[in-house]
């Protein structure tokens, strides 16, 4: 089984990098060109342009981008000799690497709007060719007075800059950085302190030492960072967190000859990195996006508000026509206006399950199964935030298909099943707002009574009851029982993870033939469309997603049920096109004053309805869920609360939850 | 420094290019047991390796302040380190940094661009101590 490595995955951040380099890179060449001006070398502008370049024919041959592979190669070779001549590049040079530049961007550019990329112009490359770089100086003839094995590491052109730079009243130092463990825990790093002091000084170059390991180089290393600076030797102690006696000064002395140096293989960073120009895509941190969300909420709560407003100026009757109009539109735009946040938080499905090929890849070489992944996840696009979040779920499952579900190639010929087994993911939207994730094998089932057996608990009458039992927690950690049932390995924390989504596991199981996991998930969290209505006095708030119908109870329909629920009262069954329904009353389930019911929200829960008896629906409108975050007040059927615009919390109710919570009661006092 | 039964593979993958560590980790992630630790320099790859036990290094060659050559020189000249699998995987197009990548000491030596099979193929038969192909 061989996977093809999936570019596009990477061709944003790609693209981002790209440019990053290709306007650091610009950047670097003015530089190179204001210094030719004054008739002198930069390079550190050179090598930084060198590393440029390398990076991006590295990424691009990484995605397959041949055309700015070879463009950057011919740079890069000009480049490299440019370095090894300690930065002399002509004006001619500098000309044509723009060009190169200019080259590159604009194929970058195509790539960033999906338009053929155009092959590397021949004359570009000829030009680039055709260059000489010669080395325009005199050999270096005056030498630091460093230790040996430091002075080795650094190239010509690192000599050239620290002398050139002390010779223009610069101070040349060596400032050592011993890291730790405890200075790492403090935030204090190889890279902090670069930062630092890169901030202060011009950092020529940092050369890792090995030195005795000790209590205070617990690592047996030091970094010694040599910079050119005005800075004052307290602020660059500090900044290395070391002391300004440890600080040493390096000074020129002149030598007879220099002696050659090695291949530049490393390039320096520049002091302050230019920010790139992004066009096109942008990375965006998701806590961002939730910021900006956050504030959306305000408005939301700001249009309840509105409309409230209206309406007690209709009831003083005014005539309130077009405000209402108004409030209406303004409705309208906070919409759209969530709709377009929300679509910059979505990832396509697929993308997120591109890794799943490559797990199976490695379960089935450890497993030593062969098995076949099939994946179809259509256009589905999910909430960053729940692809997440629900990721491990998803690869939980497959790895327990693939460890316990798919049996070993020699048994499954013996069954007269394909030696190779099959693992499919499938994913569509169900609505607007959910997703269904299905994850199947066609594995050995799951042995009912085998997993009644172990977990010692009467053997499930469906699929249902079963997979209440092997969410058990107290499942988890019966790992014999997963060669004999096919599962059970954490399938706790699968539950939970898909339930603190708000969504809805399901299991559909036959022996011998295979399981079948489905995952229901809202695409988003945080806002959601949602019913208010009044039980017991009291307003509550429920999504419509997860409501299917909104019925009016009639009374002499309703058939007593055979006995008195502990908690609930009596147990009613309506009958709904030829279905029987139990309903309870949701005031009773909350311990409200329970009056009369003329309204039954019916919730279904693994296709079993239950009806909620209400006393009236206020409205629908879209409601911001405020999770509460405090365990204490976690109350199985409350997923949060919410402000209808009157500044007091409204709860929010999960239904589906409460209807699992009351068929388990149902269930105990059955048997 | 090879692999015990059991315990998680640290992996230590030192690329400036941060897509490109995240394309690592992609090809590499296949194997539950593995955790990958990120350095965008050579400095903090040497920092980390000083004050951490890693199982093996993916390592670019081309970065900032100091490349890819002097950490595998840094690490060869470490006696706690001397054994550690050192994977090299750099831009393509230089032979002469392959023999003067193995030379320093890298134990294996790959050009971008690479394939999952590849890297993953590599890194698997670097942690086995008999050095044994994958199948």
């Amino acid at each position: 089984m061989s996977h093809a490595f999936d570019a596009s995955e990477f061709l944003a951040g790609f693209l981002v990098e790209a440019e990053e380099h290709l306007s650091a890179s610009t950047m670097n060449l003015l530089a190179v060109e204001a210094s030719l001006r004054k008739g002198e070398n930069n390079p550190r502008a050179v090598r930084e342009l060198f590393r440029s370049l390398h990076t991006v024919k590295g990424l691009s041959a990484m995605v397959g981008i041949e055309p700015i592979v070879d463009i950057a190669h011919a740079m890069e070779t000009v480049l490299r000799k440019a370095d090894r001549a300690a930065g002399a590049l002509s004006a001619k040079a500098v000309e044509a690497l723009l060009a190169g530049l200019r080259a590159i961007g604009e194929r970058v550019r195509a790539l960033s709007t999906s338009a053929p990329v155009a092959p590397a112009p021949p004359q570009l490359l000829d030009a680039l060719a055709a260059l000489e770089i010669t080395k325009d100086e005199a050999p270096i003839t005056v030498e630091l007075d460093l230790e040996p094995g430091l002075l080795a590491k650094l190239s010509d052109a690192e000599k050239a800059q620290l002398i050139q730079g002390a010779e223009n009243g610069r101070r040349a130092l060596r400032v050592d950085f011993v890291p730790s463990p405890a200075r790492a825990a403090e935030g204090t790093t190889i890279t902090s302190v670069r930062e630092r002091i890169g901030a202060m000084a011009e950092i020529v170059k940092v050369v890792p030492l090995s030195i005795p390991a000790s209590d205070a180089a617990p690592g047996g290393l030091a970094f010694a960072l040599l910079v050119l600076t005005d800075a004052t030797d307290e602020a660059l102690a500090a900044a290395a967190a070391t002391t300004p006696e440890e600080i040493q000064t390096l000074h020129a002395r002149r030598v007879d000859e220099a002696d050659p140096l090695g291949e530049p293989d490393s390039a320096e960073e520049g002091v302050g990195e230019t920010e790139g120009r992004r066009r096109g895509i942008v990375r965006v941190d998701v806590a961002r996006l939730d910021d900006a969300l956050e504030r959306l909420s305000a408005l939301v709560i700001t249009r309840f508000r509105l409309a409230r407003a209206a309406d007690a100026l209709a009831a003083q009757g005014v005539n309130v026509g077009e405000l209402c109009e108004i409030v209406k539109g303004y409705g309208r735009q906070v919409r759209d206006l969530r709709g377009s946040i929300m679509r910059a938080r979505m990832v396509p499905v697929a993308e997120l399950l591109d890794r799943v090929p490559l797990i199976v890849r490695g379960l089935s070489r450890t497993t030593q199964k062969p098995v076949r992944v099939v994946i179809d996840a259509g256009k589905a696009e999910l909430d960053k935030a729940v692809a997440e979040r629900i990721f491990p779920a998803i690869v939980h499952l497959i790895r327990n298909a693939v460890d316990h579900a798919i049996e070993p190639p020699a048994e499954r010929q013996r069954l007269g099943k394909p030696e190779e087994g099959l693992v499919r993911v499938t994913c569509f939207e169900r609505s607007t707002n959910q997703l269904e994730l299905g994850i199947s094998d066609d594995g050995r089932g799951i042995d009912r009574e085998a997993v009644a057996r172990r977990a010692s608990r009467p053997t499930p009458a469906d699929d249902a009851a079963l997979l209440d039992l092997i969410t058990l927690p107290g499942l988890t950690t019966l790992d014999q029982a997963t060669k004999t049932s096919g599962r059970g390995l954490g399938m706790d924390i699968v539950k939970r993870a898909v339930l603190d989504l708000g969504g809805e596991l399901g299991l559909r199981t036959t022996p011998g033939a295979g399981t079948t996991f489905t995952l229901l998930i809202p695409l988003t969290i945080t806002i959601v469309d949602a019913f208010s209505f009044v039980c017991g006095e009291q307003t509550f708030v429920a999504p419509i997603s997860a409501i299917e119908e909104v019925v009016e109870v009639a009374p002499e329909a309703l058939v007593r049920g055979p006995s008195r629920h502990s908690q609930l009262g009596e147990v009613r069954f309506m009958e709904r096109r030829g279905e029987i329904v139990p309903l309870v009353n949701l005031a009773s389930v909350f311990s409200l004053a329970s009056g009369e019911e003329p309204k039954a929200l019916v919730v279904r829960r693994n296709g079993t309805p239950l009806a909620f008896g209400i006393q009236r629906v206020v409205g629908q409108q879209e409601v911001v869920i405020r999770p509460l975050e405090d365990p204490l007040v976690k109350v199985t059927g409350i997923s949060g609360s919410t402000d209808l615009g009157d500044g007091r919390p409204t709860l929010v109710l999960d239904l589906v939850a409460l209807c699992g919570a009351l068929s388990q009661n149902r269930t105990e006092v059955a048997a | 420094m090879v692999r015990v039964g059991g315990r998680v593979t640290e992996i230590l993958v030192v690329d400036d290019s941060k897509v490109m560590r995240e394309m690592i980790v992609a090809c590499l992630r296949v194997a539950e047991d593995f955790t990958f630790t990120h350095a965008a320099s050579g400095l903090e790859a040497i920092e980390k390796l000083a004050l951490q036990a890693f199982d093996l290094v993916v390592l670019d060659l081309n970065m900032p302040d100091i490349g890819g050559f002097e950490v595998i020189e840094f690490i060869r000249g470490q006696d706690k380190l001397h054994h550690l699998p050192i994977l090299v995987v750099t831009t393509r197009g230089d032979e002469g940094s392959r023999s003067r990548a193995l030379g320093a000491g890298a134990s294996q030596f790959m050009t971008k661009p690479f394939t999952p099979d590849a890297i993953l193929a590599n890194v698997q038969s670097m942690l086995r101590p008999d050095g044994a192909e994958s199948p």
